[in-house]
């Protein structure tokens, strides 16, 4: 690669993006004037917010003593207003009162929207019907409150009146304990001697932490995508991408001549935005001492500089991922325009991985900094907090990860502009009857890598609806296997059966119904039971990792429990067979065909398993599936057919369901397996011994079949015995 | 010398509705130093993907094209260093001053900054560009953006200059400005590809010419040669005459391809 070619290009685009008006106000001015401007806005409507009092109504104030504590109230934030009784007003109260008996949902409504109105007629946010008893002792309990709690400042009302009316209370009690002799004093709780031991800087950073590095991303993002656009969809419809197309300099260094554009606007905007936000916010909390949530303004305090440094230091990584993966995306689009609208998709793909780190008890673990974008934010919040020993051992792989992201990001976006339909792409329109004529003629043995991924989509978008539905019903044993059926049927084998019927030629080669050998066959099986242990260590350590919410725990339990009282041929045949078969069929088979005639059965292995994993639904199986989809593929790859996969999968599963089925009903481990289950817990689990032998046997099955030929579409059918095979010409 | 050689090119694209599209079905021509070759045909003969090819933005899907005697697919390195290409689609920067521009792309060439100096130098007042040197090119006319693309494509001084369809939207004074711009340059020697529907253009220009129908060369040859041959001396004439014979109904030529 040229490097000087690179350094002309990043300097002209540069210089090009600086002489942009828009792309200067979007990426440096909107900053610097946003937050200063939210800033002033916020000022005046507290401002605007302190003036406004509410109107509390008091009806019948005539019937309580005089200095009554309730009139004679000097809540500066609260204006009473009596309201004098008339026929109108004795009707609304009637009607309040129907409103609490009546249990007919449009009746309801109906008092609602008439009480609103009375409301509004009086201009009052509350009203307080003082009864005739009012002149007693427990006057409180007397009183009917009239709200709307649709009305936001009713609600204000509520709660100043409630505190009112709790302040009254505890003054009157007060008086009475001090007419009896008792000092009040003793009813307070002793104050405890609370020691805060975190240091004031991370105390103050706490909110900041959650707040900036979600900032900087959408920033970062957003900076690096409209440069992006620019500079590819830019330049493509102004013509001027061609004119650097013939130039000596090579695509490769194009992009990256392109990219260190988009990183430097990206990081600038990140960094503006957040230099802009936090001096807004330090001087806004500056402003808002001594108002109320004062305390809360107190408590975020400016953040430590430390802590900005180290949020600036890793905006760097995530900004150059950013940067690649909007380059690649810009550079599919054709115009600005069109440019625009993939913005959106990018945004949606980046925010639930920006929101993680958000949530309650998410913090940096080994589950966590290996997710990209999430993983980085934790790491960014754990040195902001000071947390350097975690944040030290976790560096390695955050980083790994960042870097691993903008690599195949920038390949990708190599590729782009490397891929001649892409970079001169004519804007025919879409015709689905063109396509689908086309898809028709030119159907062959097997799929395109297209109809297969878009049949894992479907898969997992139907599974995705499916699961919604079937986890309404009741879990009984029936509803379990008519929910297998469905989902396995009816949702994974039935799309593939269909889409390999209508777009091949060959049903058999597009499911990869091959022919496999006795040998392969028993070594695959032998390899499911010698590989169980590991895949329970790995699923055991994953749990652990990424832990599961008690009420799938719960509904585990609950299953396993189900699957325990049922007869274990109806569970081997429900949850192993079926699933083995359906699942082998859709993924190794036409999911796979497609892949590997396309892209290869490196990608074929690859995206089948990820499919594989996605189908599962649960983050969890997720990890762990895809985790085996990669072995399948292989396996799958090796021996040329779903064949040998199946009795992988159906053994593996049969193993799965008899240790839970087991475990769940307490069975003890009969003696002739003893020396490779144990019981831990009441729960089955494999021997140490079993567990490091396994690996080794493991290992020269693998090796074993390693040896095999590789896949070839043009094995026979497995249904045709190797015996006939061999003799026909 | 021959320093363009086009071998049985072919390219093929993939189409959405008819699967794939045949841009250009097995072409082959060649182009000597000092002379001015023509490419004509109707929109979507296939000329600007032959001349994409030999700027090596496309690749071929088969045949051979040679520029300079290197190999388009295979050497496009040194292929990109051999030409100076200038089409309607080349368009400049908006917010670049001609100046600016040209300057770029000969840093791009590797050119000497002294050497590039002396080199724009000679250039803006070869072509008349004093006037606007620090004009951006968002404020420039036509004619002015055609000067810069033209200097562009010169700035390191190529053996083969492509041209496709430049002259397209000029008015009438830019256009023989154009025309004795690239007289000029094949009297300097350099070999010219130049590719138009113009047949004025055509007859003021090329030596020799090749006129292309749905990716094929119908004839070529120089426009004496083509007149006897097909008894015709009216050029405009005989161009039509040669696309009928190619089987196109005159309603195909007025259809659209890619381009």
């Amino acid at each position: 690669m040229n490097w000087t070619h690179v350094k002309l290009i990043f300097e002209r685009e540069v210089r090009d993006q600086l002489r942009d008006r828009r792309t200067m106000f979007t990426i440096f001015f909107l900053p610097l004037l946003l937050y200063p401007l939210m800033g002033m806005v916020m000022f005046e409507v507290a401002q605007f917010h302190k003036q406004e009092d509410v109107v509390i109504g008091v009806v019948n104030a005539d019937k309580l003593p005089a200095n009554h504590p309730l009139i004679e109230s000097k809540d500066v934030s609260i204006q009473w207003k009596r309201v004098d009784r008339d026929a109108q007003l004795d009707h609304f109260l009637e009607s309040t009162s129907n409103f609490s008996e009546e249990s007919n949902q449009r009746e309801k409504t109906q008092y609602s929207k008439s009480i609103e109105q009375t409301l509004k007629q009086y201009e009052i946010d509350l009203l307080v019907h003082v009864s005739e008893a009012a002149a007693n002792e427990d006057w409180i309990s007397s009183l009917k409150v009239i709200s709307n709690q649709r009305w936001e400042r009713s609600v204000v009302a509520s709660t100043l009146f409630q505190a009112r009316m709790e302040q009254i209370h505890k003054d009157s009690l007060q008086d009475k304990l001090a007419h009896a002799g008792v000092d009040s004093a003793s009813l307070e709780m002793p104050r405890l001697n609370w020691v805060d031991v975190s240091p004031p800087d991370s105390k103050r950073s706490i909110i900041w932490t959650k707040i900036l590095p979600f900032v900087m991303l959408v920033w970062a993002l957003t900076g690096a995508f409209y440069p992006a656009i620019d500079l590819c969809a830019g330049e493509k419809e102004r013509g001027t991408l061609e004119t650097l197309l013939c130039s000596p300099a090579r695509r490769r260094e194009i992009v990256w001549g392109k990219l260190l554009t988009i990183l430097c606007f990206s990081l600038g905007t990140a960094i503006l935005n957040l230099l802009s936000m936090y001096t807004t916010a330090s001087v806004v909390m500056t402003r808002f001492r001594g108002s109320p949530g004062s305390e809360m303004m107190a408590a975020m305090g400016p953040l430590p500089l430390h802590a900005l440094a180290w949020l600036l230091l890793l905006v760097l990584p995530i900004s150059a991922m950013f940067s690649a993966l909007a380059l690649a995306v810009a550079s599919l689009a054709r115009s600005t325009k069109e440019g625009q609208y993939y913005l959106m998709p990018l945004l949606l793909v980046g925010m639930p991985l920006v929101m993680l780190p958000m949530v309650p008890g998410v913090t940096l673990a080994p589950g966590t900094s290996v997710i990209p974008v999430t993983g980085a934010i934790l790491l960014s919040r754990a040195l902001m907090d000071g947390e350097y020993l975690q944040a030290f051992l976790h560096f390695p792989t955050v980083s790994a990860v960042t870097l691993f992201c903008t690599l195949l990001a920038t390949r990708w976006a190599v590729r782009q502009f490397e891929s001649e339909s892409v970079m001169f792409r004519d804007g025919a329109r879409t015709s689905m009857k063109h396509w689908i004529r086309d898809a028709w003629r030119k159907r062959e043995a097997t799929p395109t890598a297209n109809e297969s991924i878009l049949c894992g989509l479907l898969i997992l978008v139907s599974l995705f609806f499916g699961r919604l539905s079937i986890s309404a019903t009741e879990l009984t044993w029936i509803s379990i296997v008519q929910s297998t059926l469905v989902i396995q049927i009816g949702m994974m084998l039935a799309p593939a059966l269909i889409m390999a019927t209508i777009l091949t030629k060959s049903l058999r080669q597009s499911l990869r119904l091959n022919s496999f050998s006795f040998r392969e066959l028993l070594a695959c099986a032998a390899l499911a039971v010698v590989l169980h242990p590991t895949y329970s260590v790995l699923a055991s350590i994953i749990g652990h990792e990424y832990k599961l919410g008690e009420e799938t725990v719960a509904l585990l339990q609950q299953f396993d429990l189900i699957l325990s009282a049922a007869p274990i041929w109806s569970v081997v045949l429900v949850m192993a067979l079926i699933p083995a078969v359906c699942e082998e069929i859709v993924f190794r088979g036409f999911i796979f065909s497609g892949l590997q005639r396309d892209s290869g059965h490196v990608r074929a292995v690859l995206l089948s398993a990820l499919l594989f994993g996605l189908s599962h639904g649960v983050l969890q199986q997720t990890i762990t599936a895809s985790l085996v989809g990669l072995l399948l593929g292989w396996i799958a790859y090796r021996t040329g057919g779903v064949g040998c996969t199946i009795v992988f999968h159906f053994v593996h599963n049969t193993i799965s369901m008899l240790i839970a089925t087991s475990s769940s009903r307490g069975d003890m481990v009969p003696e002739w397996i003893s020396w490779a289950v144990t019981t831990d817990q009441g729960a089955w689990a494999y021997t140490d011994t079993w567990n490091t032998l396994s690996v080794g046997v493991a290992i020269s099955l693998i090796a074993w079949i390693a040896t095999m030929r590789a896949s070839s579409s043009s094995r026979t059918p497995f249904f045709v015995p190797s015996k006939i095979k061999s003799v026909s010409p | 010398m021959e320093l363009v050689q086009v071998q049985n090119l072919t390219k093929i694209y993939p189409d959405s509705v008819s699967g794939e599209y045949r841009a250009l079905d097995g072409i082959s021509f060649s182009a000597k130093a000092g002379e001015v070759f023509g490419l004509l045909g109707p929109n979507g003969a296939g000329k600007t993907t032959a001349l994409r090819i030999l700027a090596t933005i496309l690749k071929p899907t088969s045949g051979q094209a040679k520029v300079f005697h290197f190999d388009v697919a295979t050497q496009a390195d040194y292929v990109r260093h051999s030409i100076g290409f200038v089409s309607n689609n080349t368009a400049i920067y908006d917010r670049m001053s001609a100046w600016e521009m040209v300057e770029y792309f000969g840093k791009l060439y590797g050119i000497e900054e002294d050497a590039l100096e002396e080199r724009m130098h000679f250039m803006f007042d070869q072509l008349q560009m004093r006037d606007f040197r620090d004009c951006p090119g968002a404020k420039m006319s036509t004619g002015m953006k055609q000067k810069v693309s033209i200097a562009r494509a010169l700035v390191h001084d190529p053996p083969v200059l492509i041209f496709d369809e430049a002259s397209l939207g000029l008015d009438v004074l830019v256009a023989r400005a154009l025309q004795l711009i690239v007289k000029d340059l094949r009297d300097q020697g350099k070999c010219i590809i130049y590719s138009t529907h113009i047949m004025r253009e055509v007859e003021r220009l090329c030596d020799r010419v090749a006129i292309m129908y749905k990716g094929r060369i119908v004839d070529t040859g120089t426009l004496d040669e083509l007149a006897e041959r097909h008894h015709q001396g009216d050029f405009e004439e005989l161009f039509y005459q040669l696309l009928l014979r190619g089987d196109a109904p005159m309603e195909s030529l007025f259809a659209g391809g890619v381009s």
